[in-house]
């Protein structure tokens, strides 16, 4: 038994010295963004060392996210300082758990969020503090099979899938790929961009005859697309091995594409159909649970996030756009400028439809998104007849709308009360 | 891998039989080292190797993966940690495995089916389920955020291992060792330390190597109820599902090298406790 005596000694010896440590006192930035581990790492290093008192911040999955914070709520104490995430995930959350942030005397330029961040109450809930879209990026080579006449920056869905049609004949492989891994964000392009661009409506529209004719163009797209795509999430990893060469993503999963190689890749704009091109931002908020151990300096620290020279480190850090009006500097990373360009001339472009974050959900917000996923999958992966399945989906999406009361949001016409299914 | 130690060739068994033998133990080694050399080769590997297609089969020993980690800010403390509450966990699972599966085996008590069924029951509920509550309780109770509270989680969890196979073992020394023993002058006591315990320390080393990986790989728990003490497993894991490619394998790397030594430092009393088994 000696050399497992010594081997468990040497081992808690070793334990203890690195346990003990630890310094405390820091403000909590519990957060669901930047959570891959170079973004984290340049949160901590380029963007939260500048912070007087120090930041610790700690990235997480959305589920022990949650959890720790509905238990620190519950016991009435806490260590969360700050706390950061999506729209949706403080959409969810009942507005009195958070303080209160109208005093701080910071918000973003945009009314828009600003509005959103009230989440539905008199006050400021959240601050904006971050944001970001989908686009579109390809691979150069991947360029010489665009259709006669095409624009990549102004392409419309025909265009786009007769694109992947000229790839897959000249290669023989199918090469768009489309996020519809279980991590994937396949359900904010169903609601952001299809749905817009074809019906111009999220909500009233689902089942509409528009609806219909998006889901046979959709279907289309899937015949040329990489069959192994329900296994995608981050397509930049299939960008960088080959996998695809035409993809659809949120920025910031494409960010390190653009970044490791930046002569082989393209953004683009997300492509529009007869309603228009259709298109979604991403939203990212900072808020204060109640339990906050130290009001203050929370505070103090989400002032500090939307200084100019702040939000531009946290743009370099994460690929996330700053909130506030800043003078973008001239060395920004490949991927940032790629993106930015891309989200400019989609907003600039003249048959734009942007289209708001789901809001009013509350905690119906999975229910909705997972309606969509579901259409997805029974219309495209199962291959059942699309008329029948938006009639069933219809029923479940409008249970969701009545039970949470959300209002129409754009592009859906404006509505009293909760939003209709039509 | 237990046929491997036991199917022992005979002097007479004939060539087409030792081939399969040989087939068998080659698919068995491939199965578990195959994976592990894969992440071995990709963890040296610069990210345009991991990415690239066909990949090499040698790696490059590019360590800019691993130098990565090497100055991620709280490695070393997660690393301490994971250390300090799987060893924690050792320790209790077995103070508190040990006896109760010296009881199942030894003695007839009221409601000793129900017990059997109870200590299982407690792997019935998944974590997620459990953590907010216990979250909410830790933080009442000042456990929250201590390698303590963590490694009474993880205890929790690997009791019924620690029960199960002390039971089985204990099952497997005859009673009758122990009667020599009392006639012989020795206590209940005694009889256990000086005949029983010796026998059984192999199987003990083994539940206890059961526990220190229930508690190295469990996540949920481990991210919700610490936050300043992170074990590495949380640590990592929480930024892995996100991370590009060549760092989830130099992630995973990091991850399965220190349970590969500690198991390793063990083996040899794994190896003496399929010995009892196969008795």
């Amino acid at each position: 038994m000696t050399r497992f005596t010594k081997l468990a000694g040497a081992v808690s010896g070793l334990a203890i010295m690195l346990g003990a440590t630890w310094a405390q006192a820091e403000v909590l930035f519990w957060s669901t963004q930047a959570r891959p581990v170079e973004e984290a790492q340049a949160m901590r290093d380029n963007v939260l060392k500048g912070f007087e008192g120090g930041v610790d911040y700690q990235p997480n999955e959305d589920g022990p996210w949650l959890t720790r914070l509905q238990a620190e709520l519950e016991a009435g104490s806490g260590s969360i300082g700050v706390l950061g995430g999506l729209h949706g995930s403080f959409s969810a959350m009942n507005p009195d758990d958070l303080v209160d942030l109208d005093d701080l005397g910071v918000v973003s330029s945009s009314e828009t969020y600003n509005t959103l961040a009230k989440l539905g109450t008199d006050h400021l809930q959240y601050v904006p503090w971050m944001q970001a879209s989908y686009i579109m990026a390809a691979n150069k080579q991947a360029l010489q099979y665009l259709p006669a006449g095409a624009d990549i920056n102004a392409l419309s869905y025909d265009q786009l899938i007769e694109w992947t049609a000229n790839v897959e004949a000249a290669t023989g492989e199918k090469k768009f790929g489309f996020p519809a891994g279980e991590k994937g964000l396949k359900h904010r392009f169903f609601q952001g961009y299809l749905y817009p661009s074809y019906t111009n409506g999220v909500v009233r529209t689902f089942a509409s005859d528009e609806a219909v004719v998006a889901w046979e163009k959709f279907r289309e797209l899937w015949s040329h697309t990489n069959p192994a795509s329900t296994n995608f999430a981050n397509m930049q990893e299939q960008l960088l091995n080959g996998d695809a060469w035409i993809v659809f993503d949120h920025t910031s999963r494409l960010a390190q594409a653009f970044n490791e190689r930046p002569d082989d890749f393209v953004a683009f704009p997300a492509p529009a159909g007869p309603k228009g091109r259709g298109f979604m931002p991403v939203l990212v908020g900072m808020a204060i649970p109640r339990t906050a151990p130290d009001l203050d300096a929370a505070k103090a620290l989400v002032s500090y996030m939307l200084k100019p020279e702040t939000q531009i480190a946290t743009l370099k850090a994460t690929n996330f756009f700053p909130v506030v009006n800043v003078e973008l500097p001239a060395d920004v990373p490949p991927a940032v400028k790629a993106a930015g360009d891309a989200v400019a001339i989609m907003s600039a472009s003249p048959d734009a439809n942007p289209g708001l974050l789901p809001a009013g959900l509350g905690d119906k917000g999975g229910d909705f998104s997972r309606v969509y996923v579901d259409t997805f999958e029974r219309i495209i992966l199962a291959g059942q007849d699309i008329r029948s399945v938006l009639d069933d989906q219809k029923a479940v999406l409008a249970k969701i709308m009545q039970d949470s009361g959300a209002p129409c949001w754009a592009p859906d016409a404006p509505s009293e009360g909760a939003c209709p299914v039509e | 891998m237990t046929p491997v130690t036991t199917a022992a060739p005979r002097a007479a068994t004939k060539a087409p039989a030792r081939r399969v033998y040989a087939a068998s133990v080659l698919l068995l080694s491939v199965w578990v080292l195959g994976p592990i050399y894969l992440l071995f080769v990709n963890t040296l590997s610069s990210p345009e190797a991991v990415n690239s297609f066909p990949k090499s089969f040698i790696p490059q020993f590019d360590l800019g993966s691993l130098a990565f980690f090497a100055k991620f800010d709280g490695m070393l403390a997660a690393l301490g940690n994971s250390v300090i509450v799987a060893a924690m966990t050792m320790v209790m699972s077995i103070a508190i495995g040990a006896p109760a599966g010296y009881a199942l085996s030894r003695f007839e008590f009221r409601g000793k089916e129900l017990f059997r069924l109870l200590i299982l029951l407690t792997r019935a509920f998944p974590l997620p389920l459990l953590a907010l509550p216990l979250a909410v309780l830790f933080i009442r109770t000042g456990l929250d955020d201590t390698t303590f509270g963590l490694a009474l989680v993880h205890t929790t969890l690997a009791i019924p291992f620690a029960v199960l196979i002390t039971f089985s073992l204990f099952s497997g020394i005859p009673i009758e060792l122990e009667e020599a023993a009392w006639t012989l002058g020795c206590t209940r006591l005694t009889a256990f330390t000086k005949v029983v315990l010796p026998l059984i320390l192999p199987g003990i080393t083994a539940s206890a190597i059961f526990a220190f990986v229930i508690s190295w790989n469990e996540v949920f728990a481990a991210a919700v109820l610490t936050i300043e003490n992170r074990t590495l497993t949380a640590f990592l894991l929480q930024k892995l599902g996100d991370a590009p490619i060549h760092l989830k394998f130099a992630g995973g790397f990091i991850l399965v090298t220190p349970a590969l030594i500690f198991i390793f430092a063990v083996r040899k009393y794994l190896f003496a406790m399929w010995g009892i088994a196969n008795r």
